[in-house]
């Protein structure tokens, strides 16, 4: 009997739909074997969240509403962390792969004495134990592990696991950790919190999305992207080579430490398609190469690509598509 | 104050795809004359030192910390280099351990150390790319941990840390000794070195030290918490199907087309 933890971070009552898919990845995974699943619901308003975690696969959810966890999250979440595998006896632990399951998931296994695979693209049972899958050396290879521990801790990244439909019918227990957190004095301190506001669609639910690389030769050249991406109602993304440049800020990055995106189509403009990026935007379903460079690595990943300045395809294209998608 | 940087050799994450095979018995990679190079995000972390230092005035001794094979002492020449004070090798072979025999063997040598106000690691190694590490050298220190910095400003006796975060960004006051893990930004790709202090650097401490030194017996790689069953390198695609055109405009209106036809929007 596998029992199954799902830890996350809520944000004022909302449940990501990352989160909503890892929690169907685990309900599928505990109900195999008739284990648990139990959702650790963390963060101020987690409380509000329950109903929606117990439609959607939670047996049980834990939740902690410590000001410290927004505050301190790092050191707080470890502690009610900790807690809560305690009170649930998980023998698997899941993580998004975000910045708050990449922070908490090595604390706990670090003070679990757990097994950790981080990144994880996938799983399956193979001779009555779990392997993982994970891409490393840049995408370049895939390796398949598995835990030497009682306990094992995976993030995961999006795409691995499908929210189940939600069945309001589900019954569940939601309890509080009973957990009270004093920030210890040492402990670093969030002073403000500034989150993008981007007029466009998030990547991570774009329908379409335009990308720019070092290929644009400056951030104003961006804008070509966002007279297309207005055409087509896309996010603008970027290559970590733009971030770097200063041309866009870090969260447009795409790829294997930036995004991972799944639009139904990718415009990669100026980008060469190194292995790193190709990581975050290989589940397109359609990509879009546009380079001057005939042998960019790009085309070997693309659908459909046109070797050119992007300077004098963009506006082209702009154009026509404008007028094919008004008839 | 006191700044280790935690850097690791790796082979060269920039490898075309093309180029780049493994050896699925012993599960390493199997590439040709493998250029050896200091991890990205450990490059970054170097370059958040030393623009740290630059803001207190100079008042930041910089020690650079590796663990892994002999070769491995190039690349902390190379941080020395880059002016580093000083550098640590914690000679071993470090991809047989896991990430928690890691951090306990660079957590040991960070005790060996004089007082330490700051320990700075890659957000994740370019090869393995586990992101474990840095935080586990904090659990092992007792030390706070903040991931994913990519900026530090000193604020009168404290400092100020960018976070980034999925969607934005957080400021965090740090009031004391911590582990940070670093993640690239546009102010923190790494110089290069200036020549006068290559030369310079070769005349700066290099220790080296050996498991057993630290007081670790033979077994640091004994009993790992994951095992790798296996490693493989994916199939190539097939290359895009190429639009053409008499000229950029046509090639451009073609692609819209065979966009529409393709029902991709
Ligand atoms: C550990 C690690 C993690 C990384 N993570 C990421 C990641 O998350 N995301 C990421 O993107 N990268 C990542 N990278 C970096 C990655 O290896 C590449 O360096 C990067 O993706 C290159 O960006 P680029 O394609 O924009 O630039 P380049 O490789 O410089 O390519 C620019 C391209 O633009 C083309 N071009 C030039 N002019 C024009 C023009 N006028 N019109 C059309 N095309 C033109 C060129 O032919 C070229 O192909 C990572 C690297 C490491 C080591
Ligand atoms: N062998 C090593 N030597 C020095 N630093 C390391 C080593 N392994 C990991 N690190 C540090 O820990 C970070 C994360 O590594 P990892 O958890 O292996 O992805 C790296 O970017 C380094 O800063």
């Amino acid at each position: 009997m596998t029992n199954v933890l799902v830890a996350a971070l809520v944000g004022n009552g909302a449940v990501s739909g990352a989160v909503l898919d890892l929690l169907g990845g685990a309900a599928d995974l505990a109900a195999q074997t008739g284990g648990q699943v139990t959702v650790a619901a963390l963060g101020p308003g987690a409380a509000r969240c329950a109903s929606a975690l117990i439609s959607h696969g939670a047996d049980l959810v834990l939740t902690c509403e410590e000001d410290a966890l927004a505050t301190h999250p790092g050191e707080a979440g470890a502690l009610a962390l900790v807690a809560a595998s305690q009170a649930t006896g998980a023998t698997v632990i899941l993580f998004p792969a975000d910045t708050s399951g990449r922070d908490w998931a090595p604390r706990l296994a670090y003070r679990l004495g757990a097994g950790l695979v981080t990144d994880v693209t996938g799983w399956a049972e193979a001779d009555g134990r779990l392997v993982w899958s994970r891409l490393v050396f840049g995408g370049k290879a895939e390796a398949k592990m598995a835990s030497r521990r009682p306990v094992t801790i995976a993030t995961v990244k999006p795409g691995a696991a499908k929210a189940r439909r939600p069945d309001p019918e589900r019954t569940g227990e939601a309890r509080d950790l009973g957990l009270t957190i004093t920030p210890d004095p040492a402990w670093p301190q969030v002073l403000e919190t500034a989150v993008e506001q981007s007029s466009g669609p998030k990547l991570e639910e774009a329908k379409v999305i335009v990308s720019g690389g070092r290929g644009l030769g400056g951030p104003e050249n961006f804008r070509y992207l966002a007279q297309l991406g207005a055409v087509l109602g896309a996010a603008v993304g970027a290559s970590r080579a733009a971030v770097d440049e200063g041309w866009v800020p870090a969260t447009w990055q795409i790829g294997q430490t930036g995004k991972a995106v799944a639009p139904d189509l990718y415009i990669a403009v100026g980008i060469s398609g190194a292995s790193q990026h190709l990581v975050g935007c290989s589940r397109s379903k359609v990509i879009v190469a546009i380079n001057t460079d005939p042998d960019a690595p790009i085309f070997e990943h693309a659908r459909l690509g046109l070797v050119g300045d992007y300077k004098e395809v963009l506006p082209t294209l702009t154009e026509a598509l404008k007028e094919m998608l008004q008839k | 104050m006191h700044v280790v940087v935690l850097i690791k050799q790796v082979l060269d994450p920039e490898i075309p795809a093309r180029a780049f095979r493994v050896d699925r018995l012993l599960q390493v990679p199997n590439v040709d004359r493998a250029p050896y190079v200091m991890s990205v995000f450990d490059g970054n972390a170097l370059e958040v030192a030393l623009k740290l230092r630059e803001a207190k005035g100079g008042d930041v001794k910089i020690t650079a910390v590796s663990l892994g094979p002999k070769g491995a002492e190039e690349m902390l020449r190379k941080a020395l280099a880059l002016t580093a004070d000083a550098a640590v090798l914690i000679n071993a072979e470090a991809n047989s351990m896991d990430s928690m025999g890691k951090a306990k063997l660079l957590a040991a040598a960070i005790r060996t150390l004089d007082a330490v106000d700051l320990i700075l690691a890659g957000r994740q190694a370019a090869d393995w790319e586990a992101g474990q590490v840095g935080v586990m050298v904090a659990e092992e220190l007792g030390l706070p941990c903040v991931p994913f910095v990519s900026r530090i400003n000193p604020d009168g006796g404290s400092l100020k840390l960018r976070r980034e975060l999925d969607d934005g960004y957080q400021t965090i006051r740090l009031p004391g000794p911590a582990v940070l893990t670093i993640t690239n930004d546009e102010t923190n790709v790494l110089r290069s070195a200036k020549v006068k202090d290559v030369m310079m650097a070769a005349r700066k401490p290099l220790t080296t030290l050996s498991p057993a030194d630290l007081g670790f017996s033979g077994e640091a790689a004994a009993d790992p918490a994951i095992e790798t069953l296996d490693l493989t390198v994916p199939e190539p695609r097939k290359r895009a199907e190429m639009i053409e055109g008499e000229n950029l405009q046509a090639g451009a209106r073609a692609l819209a087309r065979r966009l529409l036809e393709l029902g991709a929007l």
